[in-house]
């Protein structure tokens, strides 16, 4: 080192932070300069955080002076970006500077046309009020369902939206005090985006998460990148893509338009938007014609060989067990042959009748290379070359994000890739995995954290009608899994939950299944008179959500809206939207009787705690420069929130206040109160006052808790927190950093990581070696942290030969088979069936521009399983007469989500001004249209004008025989914010998958006009 | 002791996503600049601006196979061996660094312009609020401290690399031979002497330089040599007024044609 280098350190106070010098990229010889220039970091502070779009989870550094942010960059310590950043990460050091920021909270009052300036003790004195208000008002203590009176303990008339944005303790703040006022209504973007992740990979492989690190990427051979355009959305993750290309490998890009993603790939295949199981479906067709398959895989990790029900069929678009009525399937018949254990049997042969193989066999044999064409547009001889491409590279990962799961197929896409990855022995192993890239920055932990409808923390199944007792929920759930939640009600409860009272199991409100509780029924609660307050945390829903006409109406039928949020958006005003895309005028504000409020939020530099990136990994981050204004870290305003509400309650004696009264909440005030929430999440053990080192030492007889079970072991005693290490060891060089942050669960990167290994415990491929049984040691050891049940149990017991051991069978599913493994006369654990098939079929987006070519039911042209519209009057298909072109939709490299934020950073906007619609030339030649001329862009929902953007990245496509046009809109716009434009989502469709309710944006039915 | 130093953009791997202009305006506090409006195009500034010295420009292309290409490249300061803008300056107000960074001293410059006119990429820009010369500086503050510029350091692609002239050479020189297996017509720009002696800023370009708008052999003007080694020292001593009136004979004629051209 020399001198400059060490006077810069000094300067800086970097030594006090014991960072290693790489993490500046200090690794340069340095150059004396002539000309005199103030450094500009010199004197300044330096804190460590992690990056707020994607949920690539950057490291960053920044520095502050006098309380200000003056530079922030990539932290080149962090594995994960190795000193870069993307523009959004980078530009975001504006936003502690912009004087935009809202700075103190706001009140609209009900037909008001303006914001007042409120202090914060009536700002969480309004919303604590109103909040008891709507639950007191609109409580259901029980209710009938299917013919038989259930006590629910509920209220439907308040609702939670947001958790992605907000960090993990405050994640868990938020739907610890939802859940105990009784709430079911909880979503987050999770929603919007990837709800549609968990049941199809948890279907195939018993977890919902992104399967190999970041890191892992370089042992890769062939990046196939479908329903991604990665270095526009995850640029930082292109980045490790770019590592594998170094050392050879191929990327292919399979999209509906070319894209920047497209133009670093080595190959491009261009497809109609919802064909992705058509395209998916010849390559797994590919692939069993050919014998392609990793036959010994096959026979050790996956059900290949397991019998299937001989009743269970498949006809002209239609699974066994349907029900057109309830547009449902009875699973009956999706079930294995099994043995006198109840132990699915297997067959002697892969071929034999009945065996999954075989089946799937049948199944895609439909997909032909001719027939896939005339549904995708992409020629036979590009389909041909993807499905040779795969079949003769090993391994292969799978890169998606939103253009797999925003679909009223998402699941079933998503499962194509399952299929194909099992075929060919890619889960489990290095340069394998299918990474589903987490697109919010914390939204793997609002998924984690159970903030939605249908979860608790930990992905635990929120009770129902059928579950309403602790029995009859572990005889659906499995023995496995109630220790979690009776650990999870011990950390909510303390001393009121215990094993004599089911650990106050009827404290916990009932889910109706009868009621869709996703996002979208919010606002459609909110207009049947059902939902009267929402609370609104760190999302914004007037832009992101499809068919935003119904939030807007939806919006102006509720009593109280309550939004936090650094800046006042477009949600917090929708009262004052300047035009109405649907037609009319819009609402004068004196006729929208919905009071706001608003609490000014900090952002994330200004703040402490820990976020979870898509690779599970769980990272610290420093708060930095001041809070702007009067705002408060989201922490502090839901601690104030609960204690409000809390004091409201203090005086009642109905019982239906007894879960709040009895929740715990002794946290320690400041940024000690984010530690001490992790500890809860992370669990005691309460005959010591020990903090749990992982997810073994939970006990199931009531003397630990845990929060959040998959947690457990990223606190240690004495304050030791694994998400703040930093370390750079790298043993076996594999694309691990085992001590750099923290990985759920167990510190395990590489998920299924026993599947990389023989019947004997031995890697199958030495030159990519990753865990192994010692024989010697009598343990499983490895570069990685083994996913195994128990270190000790060898290949030679049962629990040894598990490489899918959170599945009910322990093996990979490539027939989603109904099952439950019952041990000792109980169910031990069960496994996920998507609804919708227990293998992946094609079928017609709900708006399409022509007819489902493998089907003649009518009850096939779309999702069998798809209920659409659920409010006829509000809800329309548009069709191909009126509608003519199909338009897409997703975001681009320089402006995120609803734009909250990148809208509010003027170097974002220089790069990208305003919305526009991309059309291929021949399209734009018959509109009379030019590149930069407006356009009126219409669905059946809306229209709005945006210019034309007039390309060669797409063409028009052949499908069916006719000419068919696909047309793209980014949709990160709305009225708010220093660049206004018009929100694409008014346009798009609100259509869901029937497994999880995320909504159609990725093709919907438009017809264009110059303006 | 001081080190030469280069950057290489390897057009191939350039995923346009603009974090190095970003980058660029964030370290050195330059404000968002709206002068192109949107008309349908994906690349932000028609050309650099005095508020936008690195540029990424984009451009849809199809070539005589009839095949298709979206051509992306950074723009700024070319950081010249042989600088005409350092060599031209009346006030000496360009200094070329040991880094090889070649950078506007900006309490010397009176905003002139003749760089601009001398340069023959066309580079820098004089912001008229300030009467400065702006151009990319190569991050030299940056380099001094040992740091990599903000450009490279943030680059999502690892498409900008620095390091010493001898490592930037080396590897282009190398990554040329893989990237010629995809693109047969790529090739180096400023890696080895020419017209200008060479540049700091240096390319592996996946076609002919006209493709990215890069003069195929850029020279510094005969003209500033002559100002440079002749005409400034005798201005030195003679005053400034000389060296108007001798400056003015191949350099103002140039620098007001530009200007009605604007």
């Amino acid at each position: 080192m020399d001198i400059s280098r060490r006077s810069f350190l000094k300067a800086t106070g970097l030594s006090g932070l014991g960072l290693a010098l790489s993490s500046l990229g200090l690794n340069l010889p340095t150059v004396k300069a002539e000309i005199k220039k103030e450094f500009k970091l010199t004197g300044a502070k330096e804190f460590t955080t992690t990056c707020h779009f994607c949920a690539c989870g950057c490291g960053q550094i920044g520095y502050v002076k006098e309380g200000k942010l003056i530079n922030l960059e990539g932290a080149v310590d962090s594995p994960v970006n190795r000193g870069a950043l993307c523009p959004k990460g980078q530009g975001y050091s504006h936003i502690p500077n912009s004087e935009e920021r809202a700075k103190v909270p706001l009140y609209r009052a009900p037909g008001s046309d303006h914001w007042e300036e409120i202090s914060w003790d009536e700002a969480i004195e309004r919303a604590a009020k109103a909040i008891k208000k709507a639950r007191d008002e609109n409580w259901i203590a029980s209710e009938e369902i299917d013919g038989q009176q259930v006590q629910v303990n509920r209220t439907d008339a308040f609702g939670v939206i947001g958790g992605s944005q907000i960090n993990n303790e405050e994640c868990y703040q938020l739907v610890k005090m939802f859940r105990a006022l009784g709430g079911m209504y909880v979503d987050n973007q999770t929603r919007v985006c990837h709800a549609n992740t968990p049941p199809a990979l948890n279907a195939a492989f018993g977890r919902g998460a992104m399967t190999n690190q970041w890191y892992d990427l370089k042992n890769t051979k062939l990046v196939w990148i479908e329903g991604s355009n990665m270095a526009e959305c995850h640029p930082i993750g292109m980045k490790h893509v770019m590592k594998a290309k170094d050392k050879g490998a191929k990327i292919i890009h399979v999209d509906v338009r070319y894209t920047r993603t497209s133009k670093i790939a080595d190959y491009f295949i261009q497809i109609r938007p919802g064909t992705d199981i058509a395209f998916l479906g010849a390559i797994i067709n590919y692939v069993i014609q050919n014998k392609k398959y990793n036959e010994p895989y096959l026979r050790r990790h996956t059900n290949a060989y397991c019998l299937i029900n001989p009743n269970f069929g498949f006809d002209d678009g239609i699974f066994s067990g349907y029900n057109p009525d309830k547009r449902s399937y009875d699973m009956t018949t999706w079930m294995y042959q099994v043995d006198e254990n109840g132990k699915p049997m297997k067959a002697a042969e892969l071929e034999a009748p009945n065996t999954v193989f075989s089946l799937l066999k049948q199944h895609y044999s439909r997909y032909t290379p001719e027939k896939v064409s005339e549904i995708t547009g992409a020629s036979p001889s590009k389909i041909q070359f993807a499905a040779e491409l795969f079949a003769n590279t090993e391994p292969t990962v799978f890169m998606y994000a939103l253009g797999l799961t925003q679909h009223t197929i998402g699941v079933e896409n998503i499962r194509c890739y399952t299929i194909l990855q099992l075929l060919k022995g890619n889960i489990g192993v290095p340069g394998g995995g299918i990474d589903a890239m987490r697109g919010q920055p914390n939204v793997q932990a609002s998924t984690d954290y159970g903030l939605m409808f249908q979860y608790f923390p930990g992905y635990l199944a929120w009770p129902t009608q059928n579950t309403n007792t602790l029995e009859k929920w572990t005889n659906a759930s499995g023995t496995f899994r109630a220790k979690f939640l009776k650990n999870l009600m011990k950390a909510w409860y303390g001393d009121a939950a215990t094993p004599e009272n089911d650990y106050a199991f009827n404290f916990l409100p009932i889910r109706n299944t009868h009621n869709n509780y996703s996002i979208y029924c919010q606002f459609e609660a909110a207009l049947k008179g059902i939902m009267k307050c929402m609370f609104v945390c760190g999302q914004n829903p007037q832009v992101s959500n499809p068919n935003l006409g119904m939030v807007h109406r939806g919006l102006c039928k509720l009593d109280t809206l309550i939004v936090e949020d650094p800046y006042v958006n477009e949600t917090a005003e929708f009262w004052n939207r300047p035009d109405n895309p649907e037609g009319s005028e819009p609402r004068p504000p004196s006729e929208i009787k919905t009071e706001v409020i608003f609490m000014p939020a900090c952002s994330y530099l200004e703040r402490c705690g820990t976020m979870s990136n898509s690779m599970r990994m769980i990272q610290w981050r420093m708060a930095g420069p001041d809070p702007v204004g009067d705002s408060k870290p989201d922490y502090e305003i839901l601690d104030m929130l609960w204690k409000k509400i809390r004091e409201l309650y203090a005086s009642s004696t109905d019982p239906k206040d007894n879960p709040i009264k009895a929740l715990t909440w002794n946290y320690r005030t400041g940024p000690d109160m984010v530690i001490d929430l992790m500890k809860e999440v992370n669990g005691y053990d309460l005959t010591t006052g020990h903090l749990l080192n992982g997810i073994g030492e939970i006990k199931d007889d009531g003397t630990t808790n845990s929060g959040m079970w998959i947690y457990a072991g990223v606190i240690r005693d004495g304050e030791v927190h694994m998400a703040k290490r930093r370390g750079q060891e790298d043993e076996g060089d594999m694309g691990v950093f085992p001590n750099y942050g923290w990985v759920w669960p167990d510190n395990i990167h590489l998920l299924y990581n026993r599947a990389s290994c023989d019947e004997n415990g031995q890697p199958t491929d030495p030159n990519r070696k990753l865990v192994w049984w010692d024989a010697a040691a009598g343990q499983w050891t490895g570069y990685d942290r083994p996913d195994v049940g128990s270190l000790t149990a060898g290949p030679d017991t049962p629990a040894g030969q598990k490489p899918f051991r959170m599945t009910g069978e322990g093996i990979g599913r490539l027939f989603a088979a109904k099952y439950s493994d019952v041990e000792n006369g109980q169910t031990r654990d069960a496994s996920s069936t998507p609804v919708d098939g227990p293998m992946p079929e094609f079928y017609e987006p709900v708006e399409s521009p022509t007819k489902n070519a493998l089907h003649e039911n009518p009850n096939a042209q779309f999702s069998p399983c798809v209920i659409y519209p659920r409010m006829p009057d509000l809800q329309k298909i548009g069709t191909k007469d009126e509608f003519p072109y199909v338009m897409s939709s997703s975001s681009l490299t320089e402006h995120w989500c609803s734009g909250t934020i990148t809208r509010h950073i003027p170097w974002l906007n220089e790069l990208v001004k305003e919305p526009f619609i991309e059309m291929p030339h021949k399209l734009a030649d018959k509109l009379g249209v030019k590149s930069g001329d407006k356009v009126k862009v219409r669905s059946t929902r809306a229209e709005i004008t945006v210019k034309a953007m007039v390309t060669n990245r797409i063409q028009p496509l052949r499908i069916n025989g006719e000419e068919t046009f696909v047309t793209w809109m980014p949709y990160n716009w709305g009225f708010k914010g220093l660049s206004t434009g018009p929100s694409g989502n008014y346009i798009t469709i609100d259509a869901l998958d029937p497994n999880a309710q995320s909504q159609e944006f990725k093709a919907c039915l438009i017809d264009i006009k110059k303006a | 002791m001081a080190r030469e130093m280069a950057m290489l953009h390897d057009v191939s791997r350039c995923s346009a996503c603009r974090a190095c202009m970003v980058a660029c305006k964030q370290w050195h506090d330059l404000p968002a600049d709206f002068s192109t409006p949107f008309e349908g195009q994906y690349q932000s500034h028609a050309d650099l601006t005095s508020k936008t010295i690195n540029l990424i420009k984009m451009n849809e292309r199809i070539d005589a196979d009839g095949k298709f290409h979206w051509d992306f490249i950074k723009f700024q300061c070319m950081h010249c061996v042989n600088p005409g803008c350092a060599k031209g300056c009346p006030k000496n107000a360009i200094a070329q660094l040991d880094s090889g960074a070649v950078v506007v001293d900006e309490d010397k410059c009176v905003g002139c312009g003749y760089c601009t006119i001398n340069c023959p990429f066309n580079v820098p820009r004089v912001d008229p609020d300030r009467n400065k010369s702006t151009k990319c500086d190569l991050c030299f503050d940056r380099i001094e401290q040992g740091m990599v510029p903000a450009c490279a350091k943030t680059c999502t692609a690892q498409a900008i690399e620095f390091g010493t002239i001898e490592e930037m050479r080396e590897l282009a020189h190398k990554r040329l031979e893989v990237v010629k297996k995809d693109f047969p017509n790529a090739m180096l720009y400023g890696v080895e002497p020419n017209g200008v002696g060479g540049t700091h800023m240096m390319y592996i370009l996946t076609e002919k330089p006209e493709v990215y708008g890069l003069p195929a052999d850029p020279k510094t003007p005969d003209s500033v040599n002559l100002f440079k080694d002749i005409i400034r020292p005798i201005g030195h001593i003679a005053g400034v007024g000389a060296v108007a009136g001798l400056a003015g004979v191949f350099v103002l004629s140039k620098m007001f044609g530009k200007k009605g051209g604007d």
